[in-house]
């Protein structure tokens, strides 16, 4: 029941969080709709290295209807590269959602355009744009 | 001179969406007629002969008149499959269970599509080859008075059965009052699933007619269709066959200048807002006997 | 517990609101396929609550709330007098006009140098309020749940009670329970304002927990699904749209094996189901028979 408490104690303090950018960059794999995915995660232009990347994935028009199963990002040799598998139900736009735990916590979302070559974006970093 | 030149230009535009618009409510103002429920399938049911049509296409290039016959075929075949699991085991009783049904196989049939041809888009042959014929600083597009065309032939020979085949009273008895036409020893359940059957080939004729004026076939055609072809359905007043070529017509008129004037997302907006200005306002020709 | 679980669970809660919204309209009697368009009011309102106007989430959820049944009450009274196909419609209509307001929506302020709000179609980004307190999965599964108990516990309550058998009422013979001195009009405009507000708590719990939201999310699709969940899972309970959310993403779940399949064996299901059972797994028959057995 640790976690009700740290909700509890959550819900009372102010947090602040950390803002993150990142790039996706995915072929299919040819096997289902299953892509091999590369994540390119940089704070303020500098790469982002150690951190804990969970990766999923919701259709925007028809939200919770198909619940990808969450994949944790590997870090590659590259710093601020990680890497996953992301297994989708189908081709189509999907909101990928990142959420970053560690040395930056943080949760984004990316609209990609996943077809059977790979994902092209559809919008930006998946930050508000800066003033 | 120019903005007549554009409102009449538009009124084209209008017209000519509005037919295919107008054979997708003839499709549901059918089934509505005699079953008094939506068939959510309706437009999936059309998507899935268009796709069978497109993949025959991509696997052998068949020519348009074949395309053309396994397109209402397939979706005849859909149509009475939906009859027969969601709206003949309901007859007597809820509506809501026979809607709600209809719209799983919605979501069934579209499925089925997208397995078959699982892209996008995909390309179709197309129904005319030449340019739209203008006239002075008018064009309409050749397809378009095709399917105005289709539309017109549709109503005339349903006007025909209805009022001049045994079918026809059948039918026109179990749209007056369908208990009454029971009692009379017409068979309810084989009306309907005639009726379901020429529904499901008018749709069929429909969706080959759209998809071959657009070159083109997306899995958007399922939804697209139903919501069309019900909102011109309302719009022309719920009831009759002129009703639902009046309603289609209408929606392409008010689409089109919409969008002129307001711009793609007005354009939906006022079709919506007309339709529901018109249900809370309920005039008379909106024939709004018991909708169950 | 696993992640995946946590995500599936937290959806089957927030897709629960949209489906009991739709099933109280079921229970007056009338099909409403627009129940989406207020959880759409209710995440727009409490993102700007929160995000944009600071407000603490708790604020953020009574304003969602009370928008949501304001919203529903504006729609729902001219088309009060309608029944049947002509309410559906008139409630898609209206759905689909919202959506399109979303869409046309701009509203944005700077908050801590960053620009924040509804941009029409690219949708309203940066509903961090739970996610910058640190409030890890488990825990919003708790709150979203919480809430949803509450909720169903109210509702279950109030069908108990004469308010509840009215509504029954209306939706078994509304010209009958007139004549028994029922005020259809009200009762039916309250139960339409009510259902709007319970989507609309669904919809700020669902903008919180994705941080995230554009328009599209709020289509059709949605409350065609939602108003299905309700029917299949039983008109006789206020648990029954619950069942009937859980049993499809269970479903998906638990067979992989269907992957590609998933809508034409669960649409198949569905279509049997409903012969066997037109008004849920859990219809008032079985309820009944359930409650009798004690």
């Amino acid at each position: 029941m640790r976690w009700l408490l740290g909700l509890a104690m959550a819900l009372s303090f102010e947090a602040v969080a950390q803002k993150a950018e990142a790039r996706l960059d995915c072929i299919h794999t040819g096997k289902d709709f299953i892509y091999d995915c590369v994540i390119e995660i940089m704070r303020q232009g500098q790469p982002v290295t150690d951190l804990d990347v969970r990766m999923s994935a919701d259709m925007p028009s028809m939200p919770m209807a198909h619940q990808v199963k969450p994949v944790t990002a590997r870090a590659t040799s590259t710093p601020g590269e990680y890497r996953a598998h992301l297994d989708l139900e189908m081709s189509g736009e999907w909101a990928v959602k990142l959420r970053l735990a560690g040395p930056l916590r943080d949760q984004l979302v990316l609209h990609y355009e996943f077809d059977e070559r790979g994902a092209r974006p559809v919008r930006g970093s998946g930050r508000p744009p800066r003033k | 001179m120019a903005p007549v030149v554009d409102f009449l230009q538009n009124c084209l535009d209008g017209l000519s969406a509005g037919a295919a618009y107008a054979l997708l409510a003839v499709g549901f103002t059918l089934i509505f007629g005699v079953l008094r429920r939506a068939n959510l399938s309706y437009g999936p049911a059309i998507m899935l002969g268009a796709y069978a049509a497109t993949w025959l296409f991509l696997q052998t290039g068949a020519g348009l008149l074949v395309l053309f016959a396994v397109a209402v075929l397939a979706t005849v075949l859909a149509g009475t499959y939906v009859e027969r699991l969601c709206f003949a085991p309901h007859r007597k009783g809820a509506a809501a269970a026979a809607m709600v049904a209809s719209f799983a196989i919605w979501m069934q049939l579209e499925e089925l599509a997208t397995l078959l041809l699982p892209r996008h888009l995909y390309a179709f042959p197309a129904l005319y080859e030449g340019g739209p014929l203008t006239f002075g600083p008018f064009f309409v597009r050749v397809e378009s008075l095709l399917i105005l065309l289709a539309a017109v032939a549709v109503c005339v020979a349903g006007w025909k059965v209805l009022y001049a085949t045994r079918f026809g009273i059948a039918v026109r008895a179990v749209i007056d009052d369908p208990r009454a036409a029971e009692l009379s020893g017409i068979d309810v359940g084989a009306v309907s699933l005639r009726i379901f059957a020429v529904a499901s080939a008018i749709g069929g004729a429909t969706g080959f007619l759209i998809v071959a004026s657009h070159e083109q076939v997306t899995p958007m055609l399922g939804m697209w269709s139903t919501l069309k072809g019900m909102l011109a359905m309302m719009l022309g007043g719920l009831g009759s066959l002129p009703g639902a070529i009046a309603g289609g017509l209408a929606l392409g008129l008010i689409e089109a200048h919409s969008q002129w004037y307001f711009g793609p997302q007005f354009r939906d907006f006022i079709a919506y807002l007309l339709l529901f200005v018109l249900l809370a306002a309920r005039p008379p020709w909106m024939n709004t006997r018991s909708a169950y | 517990m696993d992640e995946y679980a946590i995500g599936v669970l937290t959806s089957v809660g927030l897709l629960s609101f949209v489906a009991t919204s739709a099933y109280l309209l079921l229970i007056a009697g009338e099909l409403s396929f627009g129940q989406q368009a207020f959880f759409g009011v209710g995440a727009y309102a409490a993102g700007i609550a929160t995000a944009m106007l600071g407000l603490p989430l708790f604020l953020g959820l009574l304003i969602a709330m009370a928008c949501g049944a304001a919203v529903a009450a504006l729609v729902g009274l001219p088309a009060l007098r309608l029944r049947g196909l002509y309410f559906a419609m008139a409630t898609l209509a209206a759905a689909e006009m919202l959506r399109i307001l979303f869409e046309l929506f701009h509203w944005q302020v700077e908050v801590g140098g960053e620009v924040v709000g509804p941009d029409g179609t690219q949708g309203f980004r940066g509903i961090r309020w739970v996610f910058e307190r640190g409030v890890e999965p488990l825990g919003f599964l708790a709150l979203v749940w919480g809430m949803l108990a509450v909720v169903l516990v109210v509702i279950h309550l109030l069908e108990r009670t004469r308010l509840g058998s009215a509504v029954r009422a209306l939706g078994e013979d509304p010209e009958l329970a007139g004549t028994l001195g029922i005020d259809v009009l009200r009762l039916k405009l309250a139960v339409v304002a009510a259902a709007g507000a319970l989507a609309a708590l669904g919809g700020a719990l669902f903008a919180h927990h994705n941080t995230y939201i554009e328009p599209r999310n709020f289509d059709i699709m949605l409350g065609v699904h939602t108003l299905a969940y309700a029917l299949i899972g039983g008109l006789g309970t206020v648990v029954g749209p619950l069942l009937g959310v859980a049993l499809d993403l269970g479903l998906l779940e638990g067979t992989r094996v269907f992957q590609g399949y998933r809508m034409i064996v669960f649409g198949g299901l569905v279509a049997l189901l409903l012969i066997w059972r037109p008004r849920g797994l859990l219809d008032e028959r079985v309820v009944h028979w359930l409650r009798t057995r004690r």
